[in-house]
């Protein structure tokens, strides 16, 4: 975990133009609902989450362009690029945690199928959008009785987060554990090149390329030990649904970056049985 | 009713339409040919292109009041499954939206349409169509929210200074903001625009998207389209779910 700092993001006022969107969806007071809702669940999704006890608050939206530093990797080294890790891990947190503030000030106790999305802009050099959209919900109050959860929200107090789909919100509840965060880890990797001996010593034959298993075990092995990390700090019971996914960002072939997410979750201790799956067959295809 | 009809809706969609007490009267579309003029933006600018604003949201408009006057002809109390594309060549674009006219079999339809009495539009398909009514809303209008903005070039000063920084990590506040409250505008004008469409409960199934149209590339337009529902009546809502409904856990 050497070199690797959990970045801190301060709280902002929102824009002017997203404080103006969250007051016309605003409730009366505290207990009610938004008075007018926004979502990009799909329908099935919004009716699963009415289903499980919850209600669509409203689309939540969190945005920063970057400027990603820059770093020098020897040619014939194997190593992580900590300044690129961590402006990509920054720019996230920072996306994210505007996101939250609006659930927040909407009222939310949460936040579902959040979507990180990283564009690169063909007027921006250096530079990388980073978004985070998702649906925020809040429980009706029989829910939390029922399931005797006192807050739904996180343990820092901001709404919970969660890439999971409306489908998948329903089945984790009716499983009996409710999200806590978006957990994620990432880690940028030189992957050494080939030295000419070694090139030599392997060409024509059938062999394991040490340096390059090696080197992607490592980092894809980082990145996930960030992701869990994440998950031990919010005190959660586990991670599912996570996902690694590889991407250069439109860095050299040799620098990847390996990103981890997942939703940490948290056992409800009212829960019910979880359903016993019946066999259906469909006149779909 | 002639019982003739012509519909894009594939077979389980035909099914829950008629299920809510629907039926297709015809396909249906409407389109506009636009020509997009040009605004120029300060070179070193951060701005909403207004102007451009306003006809890419008039352009889709014009496609969609045609698609329900011809609706409307046809007696229809509603458009389900519609979609509005756009296909673009040089400085024209062309605005098509096609959909499926339906009325309502009962004929108490004018509780469907919307505040100024025109069919009600949607691009719900006919399975989620049929979902939102059994969860209690009927869909309003299709609404649109539309922003084009001018993403600044850099002045030769910045550029001096952003060389200096080439190294650093760091947030790019002014284009942060101008791009996150440019997409926030795109949202808020299509919550607006639903709302005052009479659609009182929310939006669903919003879409927010970005594109760029091969125009300059420091212009990019940000679009929020989604379906604005409102509560149904109570004395509407007697619909007899079919025997066996199932809603898949999984997509």
């Amino acid at each position: 975990m050497a070199n690797y700092v959990r970045p801190q993001v301060q709280r902002q006022a929102l824009p002017q133009h997203a404080a103006e969107r969250i007051q016309r969806m605003r409730g009366g007071g505290p207990g009610q609902g938004p008075r007018f809702f926004t979502s990009d669940l799909s329908v099935k999704e919004f009716l699963l989450v009415r289903e499980a006890g919850f209600e669509c608050a409203g689309l939540v939206m969190g945005s920063s362009i970057y400027h990603v530093g820059y770093q020098q990797a020897g040619y014939t080294q194997n190593m992580e690029m900590g300044v690129l890790t961590q402006a990509l891990y920054q720019a996230r947190e920072l996306a994210m945690a505007r996101m939250e503030e609006e659930a927040h000030e909407l009222g939310a106790d949460g936040v579902i199928g959040v979507r990180l999305r990283v564009n690169r802009h063909a007027w921006g050099e250096n530079l990388l959008e980073f978004v985070a959209i998702g649906t925020a919900v809040y429980g009706r109050p029989e829910t939390g009785q029922k399931f005797q959860v006192q807050t739904w929200r996180a343990p820092s107090g901001m709404p919970f987060t969660s890439d999971l789909s409306g489908q998948d919100f329903w089945m984790l509840l009716k499983s009996g554990y409710r999200p806590v965060s978006l957990v994620m880890g990432n880690c940028v990797y030189h992957v050494a090149h080939q030295t000419l001996g070694g090139w030599f010593s392997s060409v024509g034959q059938n062999i394991e390329m040490p340096n390059f298993t090696q080197a992607l075990y490592d980092a894809r092995e980082l990145a996930m030990e960030r992701l869990q990390y994440e998950a031990q700090l919010d005190g959660a019971s586990g991670v599912v649904g996570t996902e690694v996914y590889e991407t250069s960002h439109g860095w050299d072939s040799h620098v990847i970056e390996f990103f981890a997410v997942g939703t940490s979750v948290l056992r409800i201790h009212a829960a019910e049985a979880p359903p016993v799956p019946e066999l259906v067959m469909t006149v779909n295809e | 009713m002639s019982g003739y009809f012509t519909s894009d809706l594939s077979i389980d969609e035909l099914l829950l339409v008629e299920e809510c007490g629907f039926e297709p009267l015809e396909l249906v579309q409407g389109s506009s040919y636009y020509h997009i003029g040009w605004s120029s933006a300060p070179w070193t600018t951060n701005m909403e292109l207004g102007n451009v604003s306003q006809m890419m949201l008039a352009a889709r408009h014009v496609a969609m009041k045609r698609l329900t006057d011809q609706a409307a002809q046809l007696g229809a109390d509603g458009v389900v499954g519609m979609r509005i594309d756009m296909e673009r060549e040089g400085h024209h674009a062309e605005f098509v939206a096609v959909g499926t006219a339906v009325k309502r079999r009962k004929g108490d339809g004018a509780a469907w349409r919307d505040r100024y009495g025109r069919p009600f539009t949607s691009d719900l398909s006919g399975v989620d169509f049929w979902g939102i009514v059994r969860a209690g809303y009927r869909p309003v209008s299709l609404a649109h929210g539309v922003c084009v903005y001018h993403v600044a070039h850099l002045s030769l000063g910045q550029w001096w200074k952003s060389l200096g920084q080439a190294q650093q990590n760091m947030e790019h506040a002014a284009f942060t903001q101008g791009l996150y409250d440019a997409r926030e505008l795109a949202m808020a004008r299509m919550q607006y625009e639903a709302h005052e469409a009479g659609a009182t409960a929310g939006v669903l199934a919003v879409d927010v998207r970005e594109e760029s149209h091969g125009w300059d590339s420091h212009v990019i337009e940000f679009v929020a389209v989604g379906t604005g529902v409102a509560p149904l009546d109570a004395a509407d809502h007697e619909l007899h779910a079919p025997a066996r409904a199932v809603l898949f856990a999984q997509d």
